[in-house]
């Protein structure tokens, strides 16, 4: 892999890898404010949102320390990969439902609101990051070799 | 015909994906097991416990008890009123039937009024949007403080009220 290239994955990794740590960690420290924050959708019975608020952070937390320890990357960005897009679907629903919430990606209880859509395309590119550093990675690592994912 | 088959490697991803998430969830469970149970058995979830008040406290220190989801509306039948904490625009989106709106932050000003309302011996449930809000417990202290003798929260609030398909109303009453 060129020069250009393994700066660009690197890059890209490290990137997702912070990101998704701090996500992982900021909701974790306050589940029940998080799930607060999963109650704004409006999808799940009350009970659930708890049961979300106490397994998510922890599967955000750990692809991003996998991501930031360059081991079992590809399977980690595809949890990411399919995380991320529940979110947007789950932030299309809230922008189409009107509803005046903050998204509930990071700090639960953070005075300045990210609007649903705001955070769509936040999520929009963060997927696009995650698609090259599974490609990237695939340019390292050949699938033939299958050397760490 | 093409071949649906996957690849060795990409069978392995998704096998190291599929315990990525049993893991995670694991992990996040074994922390959270307590919150997850009463959250289901319909206990209090509570980020900072409400305390029980003592009689021979000073009234300063005085603290509004918790109430149950079940105990409700037994109370409310023997005579005791909700109040709902949330800002008047989620009060009109919607709230437990019966209840009247005193939104924290107009707790101050709209005092007298209340007071001229409810006497101060009347058992008061005070809620707003429960998981871990603050609104109810601050409302309750203010409450505490300034008379009122029975104040009670209510920490479900109404998400819990509203899942467990129990009455509620929209607009001003």
């Amino acid at each position: 892999m060129s020069k250009p290239t393994t700066v660009l994955y690197h890059l890209s990794r490290l990137i997702l890898a912070v990101v998704f740590i701090y996500a992982g960690y900021i909701k974790a420290a306050d589940p029940v404010a998080f799930a607060g924050q999963v109650a704004n959708y409006q999808i799940l019975p009350y009970a659930w949102n708890f049961l979300v608020a106490a397994t998510l952070p922890y599967l955000e937390l750990f692809s991003g320390v996998l991501l930031l320890l360059n081991q079992r990357v590809r399977p980690a960005v595809l949890v990411l990969f399919v995380l991320n897009l529940i979110f947007m679907v789950l932030l299309s629903y809230a922008a189409a439902k009107g509803l005046d919430i903050d998204c509930g990606c990071f700090k639960p209880d953070a005075e300045s609101k990210t609007s649903p859509m705001q955070a769509f395309w936040r999520d929009a590119g963060l997927l696009l990051l995650m698609i090259s550093t599974w490609m990237l990675r695939n340019r390292q690592a050949p699938p033939e070799e299958g050397l760490d994912g | 015909m093409s071949d649906l088959s996957l690849s060795p490697t990409l069978k392995r991803i998704l096998l190291e994906a599929c315990i990525l998430v049993t893991v995670a969830f694991a992990v996040g469970l074994s922390i959270n097991y307590q919150m997850v149970l009463n959250a289901f058995s319909g206990k209090t979830v509570s980020a900072a416990p409400v305390q029980k008040t003592t009689q021979t406290k000073v009234v300063e220190e005085l603290l509004p008890n918790p109430v149950e989801i079940g105990e409700i509306d037994e109370m409310v039948a023997e005579g005791a009123m909700l109040i709902d904490a949330r800002n008047i625009a989620d009060y009109k989106a919607g709230h437990i039937k019966g209840a009247i709106s005193l939104p924290i932050g107009e707790a101050e000003t709209k005092l007298e009024s209340f007071r001229q309302q409810v006497p101060k011996e009347q058992t008061l449930i005070l809620y707003c949007n429960g998981f871990g809000c603050h609104d109810s417990f601050d409302l309750g202290v203010f409450l505490l403080k300034v008379g009122y003798q029975d104040v009670l929260v209510y920490e479900g609030g109404f998400p819990e009220w509203r899942d467990q398909g129990r009455a509620i109303e929209e607009g001003l009453q």
